[in-house]
């Protein structure tokens, strides 16, 4: 005889027939090895993967891969975009006639103006000499009249900034400049209101890789309720039993959660490759881009991503006669 | 070799007896139902005006031609369906009134034994034995043990790594009872268990089934196998178009 350590609740002693152990003999105890790892289901144990999940990992990590390459794309463009804008300057124009009016003081009174604005480090008036020699060289040495540009060229000042990001310089530069007649050069402006593109593109990619991040979700989720149909059977068994649905569920959840961390994992060594075949084209633009940053970020992700496809699919999981 | 049950008899013709029957007996009963009435969600009655007591220990045949409302019966016992009106007790649960975690408990002290075996194919004998306990939360450790004596008790020791289908029909209902017995459970509940096996092996099963509720278990078993009941005697419960129709001993 043997105690049974399963019997939570032993029955009463006034029983007329107390429960007493069958007569359970201990042939065959040794004639078959243990298994060291038996394959259990439910719980923390992982099901067993296959060819849908080998398949759902190779399509998430093409999507992980594709948000690898938007956000290291992003990093190259605010490291390019960072080393050359402290060097940008805004040119102000003003027509010479306007400039030459009144002995000069338009001129000078705009240059004050522009001054006074807390974000403008200087302000140089360019002498026509200046910019026509400029000009010559830009035009590579057209034999333009340099006495005749001169008279043609416009007054110019040249504006540098302390902070180009501030929100509203650029619209008392234009506002300083129309008061006086002069006129701002908008591709300077574009050119430092770079930062603002460079957010604006930030939000897209940040879009783009939430749609993505559902669509493997929902790969995963599908690939999983495959599983689910393949293994409702046991599920429905394990109810039966007196399963928690923790135990019945968490199987499946732990399967997506490393879904897609794999995925994540096996994207950030797909991104390994751009980085070494652009290399030399970075490193002329000064970008030297940090991949092992976005390891965390796609691990996690991927991880996340998975869980949640797991989580979709295991939301309703009936099985008949169980109440579930 | 049937014998009229004094005790269910007079419960079910006159209410107004269960009271002196429970005075003779201090037990109380395993299951208990009294009115009991199960309609599905089509409309149609499965179960009406079942009155009943089944004490610990008990092994009882439940017959009835096929829709008489056997299996709906058994599984009211495990909280597959639940009863629409009536009462039902089991192991102290009021089935109408429990939770879904009450009912968890209820069938983790319930071993189910299904005509079909239910048996996991893609897994192990092991595994399958070990399902029960693996669900009640028991280590790998401990689950080697316990399923290598029970399926030495049922005489499948040697196959307790292959998979079931390289079992034949008789030895696969033995995987089932082992695994409906590896929790010790009071209760164990048989729909049909022997419907697809020759006599002898039917009878073979039942020997396990007798063995386990010689030893304590509260066997209650849906057949249409009548010849069982000569060589294996128990209570007979009736069912007839989903209403009692006899209880004999």
């Amino acid at each position: 005889m043997i105690r049974i350590p399963g019997l939570k609740k032993q029955p009463s002693k006034n029983m007329a027939r107390r429960r007493v152990e069958p007569n359970v003999v201990n042939e065959g105890q040794s004639s078959l090895p243990d298994r060291e790892h038996p394959r259990l289901p439910g719980g923390f144990n992982l099901p067993p993967f296959g060819v849908h999940q080998v398949l759902a990992v190779v399509i998430v990590c093409i999507a992980l891969w594709a948000v690898g390459v938007i956000w290291l794309g992003m990093q190259a463009a605010s490291q390019w975009v960072g080393s050359w804008q402290q060097d940008i300057h805004i040119h102000v124009y003003l027509d010479a006639d306007k400039g030459k009016a009144d002995n000069g003081k338009g001129a000078n009174k705009l240059q004050q103006r522009l001054e006074n604005i807390p974000q403008i480090a200087s302000v140089r008036r360019i002498p026509a000499a200046e910019a026509a020699t400029w000009m010559q060289s830009w035009l590579h040495d057209a034999a333009l009249n340099e006495q005749d540009l001169v008279n043609r060229l416009p007054l110019t000042f040249e504006l540098s900034l302390t902070d180009e990001q501030s929100q509203f310089l650029f619209d008392d530069i234009r506002d300083a400049a129309s008061r006086f007649g002069g006129r701002v050069n908008e591709d300077e402006v574009n050119l430092a209101r770079a930062h603002y593109w460079l957010s604006q593109a930030s939000w897209l990619a940040g879009f783009a890789s939430i749609v993505l991040a559902l669509a493997m979700a929902l790969i995963i989720s599908n690939t999983l309720r495959m599983t689910l149909l393949a293994r409702a059977d046991e599920i429905h068994l394990m109810r039966l039993l007196g399963a928690k649905e923790w135990f019945v569920r968490m199987p499946f959840i732990l399967e997506g959660m490393v879904l897609g961390a794999a995925a994540g994992v096996a994207a950030w060594l797909l991104l390994w490759p751009i980085i070494w075949g652009s290399s030399a084209w970075l490193l002329t633009m000064q970008v030297d881009l940090n991949l092992w940053i976005l390891l965390p970020a796609l691990l996690l992700g991927g991880g996340l991503v998975g869980t949640l496809g797991a989580v979709i699919a295991t939301a309703r999981v009936v099985s008949a006669e169980t109440g579930v | 070799m049937l014998k009229p049950c004094l005790c269910v008899a007079s419960m079910v013709t006159r209410g107004g007896v269960m009271a002196t029957v429970w005075a003779m007996s201090d037990e109380k009963p395993l299951i208990h139902m009294q009115q009991l009435m199960l309609r599905y969600p089509t409309g149609k009655t499965a179960l009406s005006g079942i009155t009943l007591e089944i004490p610990q220990g008990q092994f009882v045949y439940m017959i009835g031609e096929s829709g008489a409302g056997k299996s709906s019966l058994l599984r009211m016992f495990y909280g597959g369906v639940r009863p629409s009106s009536g009462s039902l007790v089991v192991q102290g649960l009021d089935m109408r009134q429990a939770n879904d975690a009450k009912i968890r408990e209820i069938r983790q002290r319930t071993g189910i034994i299904f005509q079909d075996h239910r048996l996991l194919f893609s897994r192990t004998v092991f595994e399958n034995v070990a399902l029960p306990l693996r669900v009640q939360g028991w280590q790998t450790e401990r689950l080697i043990p316990r399923v290598r004596k029970v399926l030495a008790y049922v005489g499948l020791a040697d196959r307790l790594w292959s998979y079931p289908e390289a079992l034949s029909g008789g030895e696969q209902q033995r995987v089932a009872i082992a695994r409906a017995m590896t929790a010790n459970p009071p209760l164990i509940l048989a729909d049909e268990p022997t419907g697809n096996l020759d006599v002898d092996t039917a009878r073979r099963v039942l020997d396990y089934l007798m063995d386990l509720n010689r030893n304590g278990a509260t066997v209650i078993m849906a057949t249409h196998d009548l010849h069982l009941l000569e060589s294996h005697p128990g209570r007979v419960v009736q069912l007839h178009g989903g209403t009692l129709a006899g209880d004999s001993w």
